[in-house]
Order: structure tokens, then sequence, then C-alpha cells
């Protein structure tokens, strides 16, 4: 019974989480810093914080992009914990699949820093174990950043202005509107099917009541599918979709966009030096 | 620029129309029945009668697979939606708002979904932003505007999805089920935007089992049968008048006195 309720209860979590953090557009709303600016300033920001990531060999560099990151997310009225749970969520999975292996002699061979065993851990490994998290952790905060600040059809329709085309964003915005149904639904047969069969359903009743349901959704998904393409049709869709296009830059955004070009030099500046 | 009003010809004509999905599920069985200019019909039916088959074929949307349908004496096929002036022609002229409200609002937001239409249709932005501020004052749905569609009530998705059908401003609406889910207040709202768009020359088709509004939205009444054909057709009172026929059609129950208190209901006090 235990067993059972576990299962729902992580079923419901998943579902749960998953809108939260797919779906939730909330902090996107607030009058925050970030959230004034242009969609298309914001990625380019990102983009910019990202590459300096992948690139640097400073471990201090990481630590300041990840301040940063923060102190955006402070002044964007996103609350801490929420921000925090969001970007350290992944740190665990990364860590145990690579971080930790990383760290070991038959990984990164060198100067064992503390051995048991055949084991040995490297003073290299240690290193690159912690770039590794702090790649993750800098470049998952910006990411997340740019995705609680921003809602996430401009971020779709900003990615136009980049050259990708219009159609493909349509259709990946219907996803995201059509996926947002299905989990809808997906809940709301699983509350339909507890109250028509009570909770004590056996597990193999269930099983199969969950497979036709599956089945169902498919079907649904397909009528429906024909239908969405029926409804564009009848208001004049020919295949090339026409836009609203409502971003504006104004000065403010131009003068974040060079701050942040600023302070990327800068930093790459300061580690170029401390290098040399 | 409105070649419908110069020829003098019935609207729409269907002639024998026969549908069936998948070739195999019939819905529409031989569909006889003109519709001018102007006028304000109604298709009452049971659930699974057709009603909603009969306005995907109006609106080119599906086409018969036996008999014809002529839209301003022009054949309606597949072939003649390849015409791209004839498309344009006529998306800007024939609107349908959807049963289902989930499948018209396919865009993020609300406001993407209203400038859709006229979007698609060519119009030029400042006039697609002064549409939707008139639609946003006449529905207000100013609060609604950012947000999406998956976040309304089945009644403020309904509204909005009329509001993306009026934003081209058709000359012909086919409406299904339009009341469905609302509630009384905002549904004598929408009859009211019925009878003013009617007012101002517009044909409009509903799709309804509601038997309360019939009067009130239409000036001729056809009946879906169970067999997948016309029934019946008629004015509001001749129809609401028949209850064997609504017996007979699943539209008011042996039992119930639904239809008579209706005409009690509407008969002037003398
Ligand atoms: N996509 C589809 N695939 C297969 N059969 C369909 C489909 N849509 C409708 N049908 C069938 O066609 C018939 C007519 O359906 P239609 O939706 O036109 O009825 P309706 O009068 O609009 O009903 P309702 O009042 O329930 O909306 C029904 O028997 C229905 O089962
Ligand atoms: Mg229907």
């Amino acid at each position: 019974m235990a067993g059972k309720d576990f299962a729902e209860r992580s079923i419901r979590g998943a579902l749960t989480f998953f809108r939260e953090a797919i779906f939730a557009d909330e902090t996107a709303g607030l009058p925050g810093v970030l959230q004034s600016l242009d969609p298309r300033v914001k990625i380019v920001m990102v983009l910019l914080g990202l590459l300096l990531v992948l690139f640097t060999r400073s471990l201090a560099v990481l630590g300041v992009l990840y301040l940063l990151s923060v102190l955006l997310a402070a002044v964007s009225r996103i609350k801490l914990g929420s921000f925090l749970k969001r970007t350290w969520i992944f740190i665990p999975l990364f860590s145990l699949l690579i971080a930790i292996p990383a760290m070991f002699s038959f990984v990164s061979p060198g100067e064992s820093i503390l051995s048991a065993g055949a084991f040995h851990i490297t003073r290299q490994g240690v290193m690159s174990a912690g770039f590794f998290v702090g790649r993750v952790l800098a470049s998952v905060s910006l990411v997340v950043l740019l995705s609680m600040t921003t809602r996430h059809f401009d971020l779709l329709k900003a990615l136009r202005c980049f050259g990708i085309p219009h159609l493909f964003v349509m259709v990946l915005g219907m996803c995201y509107r059509y996926l947002y149904l299905f989990v809808e639904m997906v809940e709301n047969t699983h509350r339909a099917i507890k109250s028509r069969v009570g909770s004590r359903i056996h597990y193999r009743k269930g099983q199969r009541v969950v497979a036709w349901n599956i089945a169902h959704l498919w079907m649904r998904s397909y009528a429906m599918n024909e239908q969405v393409y029926h409804a564009m049709v009848s208001r004049g869709f020919r295949g090339e979709p026409v836009a609203l296009d409502r971003f504006r830059t104004r000065p403010r955004d131009w003068c974040w966009l060079l701050a942040a070009v600023a302070v990327m030099l800068l930093l790459g500046y300061v580690e170029h030096r401390t290098r040399a | 620029m409105k070649p419908l009003g110069i020829t003098g010809g019935p609207l729409f004509e269907c002639r024998d129309v026969h549908y069936a999905y998948q070739g195999r599920i019939p819905a529409l069985r031989g569909i006889d029945m003109t519709l001018s200019r102007g006028e304000r019909i109604a298709f009452l039916g049971a659930n699974g009668s057709g009603k909603s088959t009969l306005l995907s074929l109006l609106d080119g949307l599906i086409f018969p697979d036996m008999g014809t349908i002529l839209y301003a004496g022009r054949v309606l096929t597949e072939a003649a939606f390849l015409d791209e002036a004839f498309t344009l022609e006529f998306r800007k002229n024939v609107g349908l708002v959807f049963q289902n409200p989930d499948v018209q609002l396919f865009c993020p937001t609300v406001r993407e979904d209203i400038a859709f239409g006229p979007l698609q249709l060519g119009m030029d932005e400042t006039t697609v932003k002064t549409r939707l501020e008139a639609l946003v004052e006449t529905f207000g749905i100013s609060p609604l505007l950012d947000r999406s569609p998956h976040q309304l009530s089945v009644g403020e998705k309904r509204k909005v999805a009329f509001a993306t059908v009026l934003a081209i401003d058709p000359h012909v609406l086919l409406l299904d089920e339009p009341t469905a889910g609302l509630d009384p207040l905002t549904s004598t709202h929408l009859i009211e935007m019925l009878a003013t768009a009617a007012g101002t020359g517009k044909t409009i088709v509903t799709a309804t089992h509601d038997l309360h509004i019939l009067e009130d939205i239409a000036d001729k009444v056809y009946v879906f049968g169970q067999d997948r054909r016309m029934a019946a057709c008629g004015t509001p009172a001749e129809i609401l008048a028949d209850t064997a026929l609504l017996q007979a059609n699943n539209l008011i129950h042996r039992h119930s006195h639904h239809a008579r208190d209706h005409r009690l209901m509407r008969t002037p006090q003398v």
C-alpha cells in the first residue's frame, strides 16, 4: 500500500514540478529589473555569459558570474529560495555522473592527494571536478534567470530575431501551449479515475486503466491536432504565419547590454593578466 | 470589393450534401439548404446529429463526399481554395467560432490570438491594434490580454474565441454552440451582441440545442434529425410549437414541459 502511495505521490510531484518549472510565468510578470528589459537583449547577455563560462579557465571568474546571476535574481524580485532550488536541482545528478568520477586517477591522472587502496584522488581531478560543477552551476543559473524573468512566449518570439524561422517558433509555441493542456488532461483523468473507482483500485486493473488512458490521450491529441489546424485555416492561415511584433529596445536596454559586454571584457582581461 | 452583395442569388447553397468521417462514420446524409445574405439561421439538433460537421463544410474546412456546396455561386472544393484570391476573399467574409474554444485558441497569449486572423489576412498592424482595442472594450477582456488561453475559465475562453473571429469582421458568422458554458448574464450579453451584428447586415448561423435562445438568434430554424438528414425547417415559433417533432429528435424529453413552459414564458400577456 505504502509503495503505491509513494508512486502516486511521485507522479503527482513530477507533474507539479513540471508545471512549475516549465509553465510558471508569474515571476516574469513582476516589476523587476530584468523583467523590464527587451528579451532580445537578455538573450544576448545570457549568451555572452555562457560563452565566458565555456571559455574561462579560472574558478574565480565562474564564481563572479555565479554571484552576478544571484545578484540579478535579487534585483529582479525573485525569491532567493526558489532561484537556488531551481539551479541546484541539477547539481547532484551531474556530480554523481561526471564530477565525482572525474576526481579519481583513472579519469584524471596526476598528483595524488588522497588514496584508498587502488583509488587515488588527484589534484587535477579535484580541479576538473570543481570546474565542472562551477560551469554547470553558473550556466544553469544564467539560463534559469533568463527563463524566470521572461514570458516564455516572448523568449520564443525573440528567437525569431536570431534568424530562426517564424513557423518553427510558432510550432514551438503551440507545442508549449498544448503540452500544458495535456498535463491538465492527465491530471483530470487521473482524478476522474480515482473518483470513479476509489483509491483502492487493484494494481493490475490500475495498469490497464492507465494504458487505456494513454491510448486515449494519443487519439485525442491526434484529433485535436487536426481541429487546431482547421481553426488556423479558418482564420486565414496559409502556411506562412504573420505575427505582431511588439519588442522595443529603449536606451536602457542598450545600457544594460553595454554593461554586460564591459563586465565580460573586464573578467576576461583580469583572467588574462593574472595568468600572464 | 464585396462581390457577394452584387450576386443576387443565395449566399450559401447545399445540394444533397453527404459527409462521412474517415469515409465510414456517416455524419450527414443528404442535406439541402439555402442561406441568403443577412439571414439569421439556427441549426437545431441533438448531440451527434451533424451540426458541427455542416458548419465545417460551410467554412470550407472539409468537403462533401457527395453533393455540392456553393458560396456566392462558386462551388467549394479543395481546388477552389488553391486560388489565393478566392481563399483570401472567403476567409475574410466567413468566420467560424468553434465548439471547443481550446481548439480555437492556439496562440500563447490572448492578444496574439485575437490579432492572428486579421494579420494572416493581410491587415496592417495599426488597424489590427485599433480592432483589438475595440474588441477588448466590448468584451471587457483587458485583464486577460497577456494571459495564456490555458489560464482562462471556460466562459472566458468562449468570449475570447468569439472575439478572435469578430476581429476579422466577417460578413458571415458561423457559431457552434456559442452559449454553452456561459452564465446567464454573459449569455444574454452575447445574444445582444449577435443582435447588433445582425442589425449591421451580418449573416449569422448558430448551431445549438438550447431551445431558450432560439427566438433570439434566428429567423429560420433547421432541425437535424437522428437519421442525419434535415427533419424540418421553419420559423422558431413553428418549431417550438411542434412538440412531437422536438420529441422525435431528442430535443425535449417526453415528460418534460420544457417547450410549453417556454412558449408561456415568451407569450406577451394580453
Ligand atoms: N473527427 C471525427 N471523427 C469521426 N467521427 C466524427 C468526428 N467528428 C464527428 N464525428 C461523428 O459525426 C457525427 C456528427 O458529429 P457532429 O460533431 O457534427 O455532431 P453535432 O451535432 O455537432 O453534435 P454536438 O451537439 O454533440 O456537438 C457524430 O456521429 C460523430 O460521432
Ligand atoms: Mg457540435
